[in-house]
């Protein structure tokens, strides 16, 4: 490999090589595939059409080491961010690494598993599932998830099985002396009409620079259905790249919810892929930034059968000099009739600096179909902060309530008592660091 | 209880006088009605004394029992007792009347020193208010003024008056648009709200409100002053004649 080559690819972020960790066939074979495309693939400019607006400097200025070599402290009591919906349904890794004692998992239905990948390598849903769903083309980031991982979470659902507590997989990062990188991975089967709720939480307990690459894969079998919220609260300087994927078999419904309230750099590259008719899908999205925080989200709605249902409502707050970044594709194929499909981006910007890119892209082929699209960008308006303020409330209390109201939508979706609440009291101290 | 002096005001940061010079006391107790036509100042007046930030007194006072208010905020004159109904009332979807009234109700009540009241003395308390308006307790949980209908939106400004209970009231054109029931409905609600403590000023192009909510003075207001003040018979005067013959008198005295 010729030394050009090797400046250009993550490996010249990451100390040069990633030794493939997976203790078992099925992780190795997808750590070595990693590897490889790991090596061959540039790591992205902004002369790429995809790239062109994110400042990747977050993670470019830095070399981030394993967890092992990164001197990490102790994680310490973090029960306070336990989920009392979810007591018994909770799966904890540290740093990207499973951790038992944190983890409680009991009183599943019959046949339910949500456990730690490696202790499952063998089944054969994850011999027939793991890394086969991703379909992420001239990519770093999923590849580099693929050659790094060893553990991570594996849930599933067996056929007519309802899960009625959510599962909470909850992510933490510690503080460390060094900046490094964690590669969490989420395997979801969810076999023929079962259910469940997924609460995926990315927590940053420090200030410290870190990269964290989640991938999770969602195979979605005929009739089953997932609700699937992702909480990323990552460390203010942390960087957030993830590859969220779901692939959706007849009458299978996948409902996903991300909100971003943490890290320096997020983007956030969802895709649902309709693999069969009649599916209903949401990819809903909460950015909520400030300082100079960016979050850059790119997803795929991907029709490729007819008669298919698809929404996506994607909400922005920017404050201060913060970046928020959207281009949301919707492809419909040619033979994939009778989609009815919504999008909409809604931007609120709170400050003079803070910047807005939205490119909503929607590639028809099919004839037959109805797709809607918006996106708007707009400020606090003087007259409804003065309205409400001749009614007797504070202008900073004013300006508060307008931006929980715009939030408030997407908070509701989330269906847990417990999460909402945390993420309405994230809105509140939110508008309320607007005032420094 | 409101005395208004030589008050001028533009838009902040612009040059243009709009009102230039109003002259106005209300006391407890009194109705008062300011007529004119559009681009007299009329709405302009009612934003400046209740504390708009889109604009600028250049000169004169404004004082509200004694005290000097020209510079306040909107929300300390609303802790003082002031209210204004909006011409064209916000919608502000996700957010429900009664969250808006109860935030609003104890933050007045807490700048007052007054005792708050808890969720549910406040759901008994906004019950009791919903008559004033012949309104359904399901308005309660709406948005606030969110896909209302004209007539509703007037009517929820009323029915925050009633709530809020200010002891001086600018009611923003808040018969335009109004249908003969629903304006029947808005009066009786100011109606019954006045009493010997409270004062109001209705801000009006037509004397239909005037027919059923008797004004104690009327105040003809054109080119940013009030030009001329009598009784209800003002109002009909102006009815029968229009603002053209006013105009010219107004013309007339300003060149002599």
């Amino acid at each position: 490999m010729s030394e050009v080559l090797q400046k250009e690819t993550l490996l010249s972020y990451i100390g040069g090589e990633v030794e493939p960790k997976g203790t078992s066939i099925s992780i190795r074979a997808i750590n070595e595939r990693g590897r490889e495309e790991l090596h061959n693939t540039a790591f992205p400019t902004r002369k790429d059409e995809d790239w062109r607006f994110i400042d990747l400097k977050s993670i470019t200025k830095n070399t981030f080491v394993s967890v092992d070599e990164a001197d990490t402290k102790e994680v310490g009591d973090i029960s306070n961010h336990f989920l009392p919906e979810a007591m018994n349904t909770r799966l904890v890794f540290v740093n990207g690494e499973f951790n038992e004692e944190l983890s409680s998992i009991s009183d599943l239905p019959n046949g339910v598993i949500v456990g730690n990948l490696a202790n499952y390598a063998d089944h054969d849903s994850v011999k027939s599932y793991l890394g086969t769903i991703t379909n992420y083309e001239n990519d770093v980031f999923a590849p580099f998830n693929d050659a790094a991982f060893s553990d991570g979470t594996f849930i599933h659902i067996p056929e007519e099985t309802v899960v009625k507590a959510p599962i909470h997989i909850l992510n933490v990062f510690t503080d460390a002396d060094k900046a490094f990188y964690a590669t969490p991975r989420l395997l979801y089967v969810g076999e023929m009409f079962s259910k469940s709720t997924i609460i995926e939480e990315h927590i940053g307990l420090a200030d410290n620079v870190y990269l964290n690459v989640p991938v999770t894969e969602f195979k979605m079998f005929t009739g089953s259905n997932v609700h699937h919220a992702r909480i990323q609260r990552d460390s203010k300087q942390a960087s957030h790249v993830s590859r969220p994927i779901a692939m959706l078999d007849k009458n299978a419904e996948y409902h996903s919810y991300t909100i971003c309230l943490g890290a320096k750099l997020f983007r956030n590259e969802p895709r649902v892929i309709q693999n069969d008719q009649e599916v209903d899908f949401t990819v809903d999205g909460l950015v909520l930034i400030d300082g100079d925080q960016i979050a850059d989200t790119h997803s795929i709605m991907d029709h490729r059968h007819a008669h298919g249902k698809s929404h996506q409502l994607h909400k922005c707050v920017v404050n201060d000099s913060a970046h928020s970044i959207f281009n949301g594709k919707i492809f419909v194929a040619k033979d994939a009739q009778k989609i009815d499909s919504f999008q909409e981006n809604r931007n609120l910007l709170l400050s003079e600096d803070g910047k807005v890119n939205t490119k909503p892209q929607l590639e028809i082929f099919a004839d037959d179909v109805l797709c809607s699209h918006g996106a708007t960008i707009g400020q606090l308006q003087d007259e409804e902060v003065f309205y409400l303020q001749s009614r007797g409330l504070t202008e900073q209390k004013s300006r508060e309530l307008l931006v929980y109201a715009f939030a408030l939508e997407s908070v509701e979706s989330m269906e847990v008592e417990s999460v909402e609440k945390l993420l309405l009291n994230e809105v509140i101290q939110y508008t309320n660091r607007d005032e420094k | 209880m409101l005395e208004i002096k030589n008050l001028h005001a533009s838009v902040e940061g612009e040059d243009i006088e709009i009102l230039k010079g109003v002259n106005l006391k209300v006391n407890a107790g009194e109705i008062h009605a300011i007529m004119g036509p559009n681009g007299s100042g009329k709405s302009t007046l009612s934003k400046v004394v209740s504390g708009h930030p889109e604009y600028e007194v250049t000169e004169g006072e404004i004082l509200f029992e004694g005290e000097d208010i020209t510079e306040m905020d909107a929300d300390e004159r609303a802790h003082l007792g002031l209210f204004l109904a909006f011409q064209y009332p916000v919608e502000v979807p996700g957010i429900t009347n009664k969250t808006l009234l109860r935030e609003a109700y104890n933050t007045i009540a807490r700048a007052n020193e007054r005792e708050e009241l808890d969720p549910l003395e406040f759901e008994d308390y906004i019950e009791s208010k919903l008559d004033v308006i012949e309104m359904k307790d399901e308005f309660l949980s709406r948005s606030i003024n969110t896909g209302f209908s004209g007539g509703e939106k007037k009517k929820n400004e009323i029915f925050q008056m009633a709530v809020l209970d200010p002891k001086l009231s600018f009611l923003d054109e808040t018969d335009s648009g109004l249908d003969i029931d629903a304006l029947k409905i808005v009066s009786d609600g100011v109606n019954k709200i006045a009493s010997p403590e409270k004062a109001m000023v209705l801000i009006t192009h037509y004397q239909r409100l005037l027919n059923y909510i008797k004004p104690d003075y009327v105040h003809i207001m054109m080119g940013g002053k009030i030009i001329k003040t009598g009784d209800f018979s003002l109002a009909e005067q102006l009815e029968a004649h229009g603002y053209d013959e006013l105009q010219k008198e107004f013309a007339l005295n300003g060149a002599q």
